[in-house]
């Protein structure tokens, strides 16, 4: 059955239109949970506010266990479903340089355009600061290319490089979580911050 | 309740449950019956001999022979550049992409149309296209494509041209009997066939 | 009006574990019709991309970059599913904005630096992190959280260089933000 598109059960345009529905509600419930916030992002690096890591993991198992369970009742394909290739160079160092966007700026992408939306003026120049970013890359591509291309590992799973089942992997990360979400309720305690 | 509880009752077993339960691996069927049959029913899957054999004289590199009978059969002989995928093996996922594509025609042939006409079918119902049956299989080929016989003189003029042209075909192919011999101009080539250079249109996706 | 607590702010925003879940459902449901993740960053550059092309007609000829965009992109970048959802994000997230009463101009900086500060950092920040997603091919929606959903090895590397190099630099910082 799924993904919808792939199957052919409804066409690109379908897909297109969707998009914007599926862009909403990625929106609201951002913006919901305080991610509009750049004060509440950068938290959960000093400990006042662990938001992010609880969105964040509660976001990927829920989404990783319902992949996992519609594929074995055979509603989606996941041969169909996209798996983001490992560059593993460029991914570590363009990680490490958005750590550091990260933790200056107080947001990523989507939170940005978030906070530029409901009128944060740091998240505007925040977003602004993307397109200057980009537009560097872009310019300067010929000095980058190497390191761009390198070390291509293709679509691999992390069950597949640790040698273990998805569903085991699934399971792994939910009691990993779990251990990280008490850690994270004692760490808001015993970092509070009264206003932000 | 405190929502971290709710939350480890609900994963815990949830994620226990996924990871006892092996995964589903069934390659899920993209046509329905019905659908099926109608394409058979058009005999559109059958590639023509003739069409083949113009497409081997000139070298066409769209073209790709698949030979679906046992490796054995396939090092006795062999269609010019074909490729080796036994029938047993042909929903191995190492074929998947020469299989399922959209650059190249691949043309699966065997002796008769039998087995030929099954490997369509399997593929067909994986969603594949671009996938024909060499009609008339391998004794077809050689009774009437290398060993074309010259039509008598009352036939019309189509079937003089049809001669002609198997008869050049022929000799480019190195038209020859089913025995083995060392005339063949099928190479050897290996049982792993080689991956397709286009894979088909992956999804696509990513930041 | 008196300022708000924080235990008053807190019960406007959802509790983080919903939020996960619906968030988490999101992403799901993305996958499910179209077998591909959220995603932010690709936008920008499909943006900005399209903005060059428009500029400067034959800039695939003389520009690596723009010739392998034009291969990815063809003719119409803008037609792209990625830009159409982030057009949604805005939507989504004015939606939400107005309905909790957050909508409102401002600058939000630690009471210990000057809101000018904040804004130079604020520029300092986006142009790393749009310039290392180019590199790491996804930010944290795209590459961490939809990777992550699917079992990518990427996003799980991309995330763990981007969490683990904001925490050993967020000491340096720290007058930013507490």
């Amino acid at each position: 059955m799924g993904p919808l598109v792939a199957n052919g059960i409804i066409s690109e345009n379908t897909n297109l239109l969707l998009a914007f529905f599926i862009g909403i509600g990625f929106g609201f419930v951002l913006e919901s949970s305080g991610f509009s916030s750049s004060r509440k992002l950068a938290g959960v690096f000093y400990g006042y506010d662990m938001v992010v890591l609880k969105v964040f993991f509660t976001a990927a198992i829920t989404a990783m266990l319902g992949l996992l369970f519609m594929s074995l009742f055979g509603w989606v394909d996941l041969d169909q479903v996209y798996v983001n290739p490992l560059f593993l160079r460029s991914a570590i160092v363009g990680g490490v340089v958005m750590g550091a966007g990260f933790i200056m700026g107080g947001f990523c992408p989507g939170t940005g355009i978030c906070g530029a939306s409901i009128g944060k003026i740091d998240a505007i120049l925040f977003s602004v600061g993307l397109f200057v970013g980009v537009y560097f890359f872009a310019f300067t591509y010929s000095w980058w290319e190497k390191l761009y291309k390198a070390t291509p590992l293709g679509g691999k799973k992390v069950s597949d490089a640790l040698g273990m089942s998805d569903g085991l992997f699934a399971l792994v990360l939910i009691l990993v979580a779990m251990g990280m979400f008490y850690a994270a309720e004692w760490a808001e305690k015993k970092f509070p911050r009264e206003e932000y | 309740m405190n929502p971290r509880v709710i939350l480890a009752v609900a994963l815990i077993p949830l994620g226990l449950i996924i990871a006892a339960v092996p995964a589903n691996k069934t390659k899920q069927f993209r046509l329905t019956a019905p659908e099926l049959l109608q394409e058979t029913a058009t005999g559109s899957q059958f590639m023509q001999p003739d069409a083949v054999a113009d497409m081997l004289v000139k070298n066409d590199p769209s073209l790709q022979l698949i030979d679906v009978r046992t490796p054995e059969e396939f090092a006795a002989f062999s269609l010019p550049r074909a490729i080796n995928i036994p029938l047993a093996n042909i929903l191995s996922d190492e074929y998947t992409d020469i299989l399922n594509q959209d650059a190249k025609t691949n043309v699966f042939y065997s002796n008769g149309t039998v087995q030929a006409s099954e490997a369509w079918m399997l593929t067909r119902q994986l969603g594949y296209t671009n996938n024909y049956v060499l009609e008339g299989g391998l004794n077809y080929w050689f009774a009437n494509i290398l060993g074309a016989k010259e039509p008598s003189s009352v036939n019309p003029s189509e079937e003089f041209a049809k001669y002609d042209f198997r008869k050049s075909a022929s000799a480019a192919l190195g038209g020859g009997s089913v025995v083995a011999s060392d005339n063949n101009t099928a190479p050897a080539a290996a049982t792993k066939p080689p991956v397709a250079n286009k894979a088909k249109k992956k999804v696509t996706g990513g930041c | 009006m008196a300022e708000l607590t924080k235990k008053e702010k807190s019960k406007r925003y959802l509790n983080p574990y919903l939020g996960g879940v619906l968030l988490g459902l999101v992403l799901l449901s993305c996958n499910f019709i179209s077998g591909r993740g959220l995603g932010a960053s690709g936008a920008v550059k499909s943006v900005v991309g399209a903005s060059i092309q428009a500029v400067d007609k034959k800039a695939a000829d003389h520009s690596l970059f723009m010739a392998e965009f034009k291969e990815g992109h063809g003719d119409k970048p803008l037609k792209n599913w990625l830009v159409i959802e982030v057009l949604g994000v805005i939507v989504g997230a004015f939606i939400s904005g107005a309905v909790w009463g957050r909508l409102k101009f401002r600058v939000e900086h630690s009471p210990k630096i000057t809101s000018q500060k904040r804004l130079l950092f604020a520029l300092i920040g986006g142009a790393l992190f749009g310039f290392g997603a180019q590199l790491a091919r996804g930010c944290t929606s795209g590459a961490a959280l939809s990777g992550m959903a699917v079992l990518s090895l990427a996003g799980f590397v991309t995330m763990m260089a981007i969490f683990g190099t904001a925490f050993a630099l967020a000491y340096f910082f720290r007058k930013l933000w507490i």
